[in-house]
């Protein structure tokens, strides 16, 4: 329910306020070129942070007839307002050490000047002011439902810049992007705001005055001048006349001071107040005048924040599009099947469609809607339900009314129901919505469930028709559900030609080689994708990548397909596979040590990472076979790593080489100081093997955190120190 | 063909008499240190134009204007009657807006001759969205008046003069 309110809140401002935005993003990006195009000029020759203001004055003083005033801007620059001998009144740059001119005062560029009367005030004014103000204010405002929809999707606040989930390009970046843009954008809307409540006077008044300051020995002399240093002064004004009660003033970061010409005892002195103060940061923020680096960051916020409104409304377009789809053809009281789906971003409405036309076309009466308009039917037979997981284990946008309803909705007659719940296993909260939603309908009376709760991780179409098979079969039906209608990735499937492959060892395992036909860019943990021929389920198989070839390691099974397939395959062949980024079992980016443990088979991806991993990365690597002459195959990978200190340590336990039998989790319990310092250090541990492997190692490694490090090995899961990918 | 002569003589003569009139009067003009204190309003900074009006009471010439921004110039009315139609360049004499509670000392120039024959100084105010003072401050342009403060009605709260 909430995140429906601010998601919906974020389009509608987003709505809203587009083109403005658009137009001060666009005016924003021309404008943080004028304090950088600023900065690049030359005027500050001398650093103004050992120049001090009675230097100054001095050799102005000696150089020109008159001195009015001194600037000191943002860049460093020092500008002073002078009459020369022949009279003249001048303005320009000069050298704080010496007095000379160095140039003339800098004018704005005409192009800047265009683009601040259109960024602040779009040429209209008043008017203008306001609807900027106004706009910038729900730029605030969605940024911040931006800040809890990010907090919401990654779990909490404490969790804000973990790790964002790919679903696809425009999702993933509207959050990374979003991540650290926000920062930036928070501060340009605020000041933007505090800007143009003080344009309307809409701040308190400033009513700071000059409070007269008791003269003190120590301040007479122009020790003031001699002690500030000219990087602290805003601006000096020089004495109007000679008359004694014209004195400097001299304007610094938060006060102004009066000096008495003459004497040189601070007269007075005027503090700025807390709104002043706001005004004079608020235009530095929001400008980025006199810092190079922060109208970077101004001028990248600003491509941002078009890459927002862009990537946004291509989500938008996207769901809007998804959702149209559905045209129902009989009511809810005639139809016999009822399709309710629970969809946020729409992927999960095209798996319902799909089954939806499948009933249709199997001459069936049925009805598809949202899981939140759930009612009663009249004549319904059969209730399945589609439903995807959002965030936290929460109801998608369509369906958060859904359990309550359940309890409040009366039906007529007795009604069999199928849960089919959609998710991804990266996230913690598996199908926790659709589990919810299969227990709620299991506590009602008149509900039966036909079949157990069925998942499916990441729109596997494959899990999909699993349970279209079963639930068909019970109702002897049979359905065709074209692939078309759904619209997940494809995989991009390829040619790939066998180069190299070892003879089977002891285990009946080899080694295959491959080369894709296309450029193809993966990493060593990727997975390979095989098909055989006349099958429809995929095989998977954890890959090495050695000087852009693909190596994997199979065991043939007696009767496995896939493995006798790739067993008679020879060299020079051609086959058909995918490759999938697997990016959890990637070799880890900043890291100074790694342990790699593997059994059997599992190896293949570390023969990739021991080649290709940094210098100065630690990798020991643990392997447990069976026989010594397990190893034989990948002897050759091993001992080159070895010799090319690409690995630092590599132990092996072999189960039946002695009478009891040795596992590599027995190996690793001897090493607990190497485990447990890499663990403490931040370092990561890669895990890779059967299942049966996984379980003890990990009960090996729980033993070690705990004794060690006082700590669950599921601590260090969570965090990602310890991944895995197990069979 | 005493009459030809003459024809002839007539565009030499208005030639001279052109070329004699279209040397601009040489004037002496001088200095004068001019600060401005305004009171403390809140909201945008003023635009004050100071303008040099005849014994007649009209616009004579601008002498300063401070306010850079063009699209504001029509709301200080009346010198834009002025300024509008004739359009005289002011780009040297443009300084920026001042705040409330601010000075700013500029120089301007005022020709030696205006001194003491009944011309006036006239500085006229407005604030974006507030009002509009015609004469802030306005005062005869004798030597006793460029040595001294006056005050102002609007938002400025002193004008002081000094001949450099």
């Amino acid at each position: 329910m909430t995140i429906s309110i601010w998601r919906y809140s974020h389009l509608t401002l987003a709505i809203s306020s587009t083109l403005f935005i658009v137009l001060a993003s666009i005016t924003g990006i021309i404008l943080a070129f004028e304090p950088i195009s600023n900065k690049l000029n030359p005027y500050d020759i001398v650093n103004i942070d050992n120049v001090s203001v009675a230097e100054t004055i001095d050799v102005l003083q000696k150089n020109y007839d008159e001195v009015i005033t001194l600037d000191v801007d943002e860049n460093g620059f020092v500008a002073t307002n002078v009459f020369l001998e022949n009279g003249e009144n001048a303005t320009f740059y000069i050298n704080p050490k010496t007095g000379e001119k160095i140039g003339d005062i800098l004018e704005k560029k005409p192009i800047f000047e265009f683009a601040t009367s259109l960024h602040r005030s779009l040429f209209l004014k008043s008017t203008g002011r306001f609807i900027i103000g106004f706009v910038s204010f729900l730029l605030f405002l969605i940024a911040i439902t931006g800040i809890i929809l990010i907090a919401k999707r990654q779990g909490g606040f404490s969790k804000f810049f973990t790790k964002v989930i790919k679903e696809n390009f425009n999702q993933y970046y509207h959050i990374v992007v979003g991540k650290y843009a926000l920062i930036p954008i928070l501060i340009i809307t605020i000041t933007g705001v505090y800007l143009s409540l003080e344009k309307f006077s809409l701040l308190p008044k400033d009513k700071s005055k000059h409070i007269e300051i008791l003269s003190e020995a120590k301040n007479t002399d122009f020790n003031i001048f001699k002690t500030t240093k000219l990087s602290e002064v805003e601006k000096i004004e020089f004495p109007f006349s000679t008359d004694e009660e014209d004195y400097y003033y001299i304007k610094l970061a938060d006060k102004e001071i009066a000096v008495h010409q003459i004497t040189g005892q601070i007269i007075s002195e005027k503090k700025d107040s807390f709104f002043t103060l706001g005004s004079y940061y608020s235009l530095l923020l929001h400008t980025g005048k006199g810092s190079f680096l922060w109208s970077l960051i101004l001028l990248l916020a600003c491509f941002a924040i078009l890459f927002f409104i862009f990537s946004g409304f291509a989500m938008t377009l996207k769901r809007t599009q998804k959702k149209s789809k559905i045209k129902n053809k009989f009511t809810k009281d005639e139809a016999e099947f009822i399709i309710l789906f629970g969809s946020e971003t729409g992927s999960t409405l095209s798996f319902a469609n799909s089954f939806y036309k499948a009933l249709i076309a199997a001459k069936k009466t049925a009805f598809i809607t949202d899981l939140n308009n759930f009612t009663s039917y009249k004549k319904a037979k059969n209730i399945i339900v589609f439903t995807a997981t959002y965030g936290e284990g929460d109801a998608p946008i369509n369906a958060t009314k859904f359990i309550k309803k359940i309890n409040t909705t009366n039906q007529h007659q007795s009604i069999n129901f199928s849960v089919i719940a959609f998710g991804s296993k990266e996230y913690k909260h598996y199908c926790k919505f659709g589990m919810q939603v299969h227990a709620s309908l299991l506590l009602q009376e008149k509900f039966k469930a036909v079949l157990p709760i069925h998942k499916v991780n990441n729109q596997s179409f494959i899990e999909f028709e699993q349970w279209v098979l079963a639930w068909s079969s019970l109702h002897n039906l049979d359905l065709n559900i074209s692939k078309e209608d759904i619209k997940i990735p494809k995989e991009k499937e390829q040619i790939f030609t066998v180069l190299n492959k070892t003879k089977n060892n002891i285990d009946d395992t080899f080694l295959i080689e491959l080369k894709p036909s296309r450029k193809t860019k993966f990493k060593s943990g990727d997975l390979l994708s095989i098909t055989p021929k006349d099958e429809t389920r995929n095989r998977l198989y954890s890959v090495a990548k050695i000087n852009k070839t693909i190596l994997l390691s199979v065991k043939r099974h007696e009767f496995g397909f896939c493995s006798n397939f790739l067993n008679n395959i020879d060299i020079n062949d051609k086959l058909v596979a995918s490759i999938q980024p697997n990016k959890n079992f990637h070799f880890p980016k900043k890291t100074q040590e790694v342990i790699l443990i593997a059994n059997g088979t599992g190896l293949a991806p570390f023969l990739g990472m021991m080649n290709t991993k940094k210098s100065k990365t630690k990798i020991h690597l643990f392997w447990g076979g069976r026989t010594k002459e397990s190893l034989d195959i990948y002897k050759k990978q091993i001992d080159l790593s070895l010799k090319n200190k690409t690995l630092t340590s590599f132990y092996t336990a072999f189960s039946q080489a002695q009478k009891n039998k040795v596992y590599i989790q027995d190996v690793i319990l001897s090493k607990p100081e190497l485990i447990a310092n890499t663990l403490k250090n931040g370092n990561h541990i890669m895990i890779c093997g059967s299942l049966n492997m996984y379980k003890g190692v990990l009960k090996a490694l729980n033993k070690i955190t705990k004794e060690q490090l006082n700590s669950t090995v599921d601590k260090f899961i969570e965090n990602n120190q310890i991944k895995s990918d197990c069979y | 063909m005493k009459l030809k002569k003459i024809l002839l003589l007539i565009p030499a003569f208005l030639l001279v008499i052109t070329a004699l009139f279209s040397f601009k009067k040489y004037t002496e003009t001088s200095p004068y240190k001019c600060m401005i204190q305004m009171r403390n309003y809140t909201g945008e900074g003023a635009y004050v134009v100071i303008s040099l009006l005849n014994p007649k009471g009209e616009y004579e010439e601008t002498l300063y204007v401070q306010g850079d921004d063009d699209e504001w110039y029509f709301d200080i009315t009346e010198w834009w009657n002025f300024q509008g139609k004739k359009r005289a360049d002011i780009d040297a004499i443009t300084g920026a807006t001042i705040s409330g509670g601010e000075r700013s000392i500029s120089v301007i120039r005022i020709d030696n001759d205006k001194l003491d024959k009944g011309y006036k100084i006239r500085f006229e105010t407005a604030v974006e969205d507030q009002d509009y003072h015609k004469d802030d401050v306005e005062f005869e342009l004798t030597s006793e008046n460029v040595k001294s403060k006056i005050e102002g009605k609007g938002f400025i709260r002193y004008v002081r003069m000094m001949p450099q």
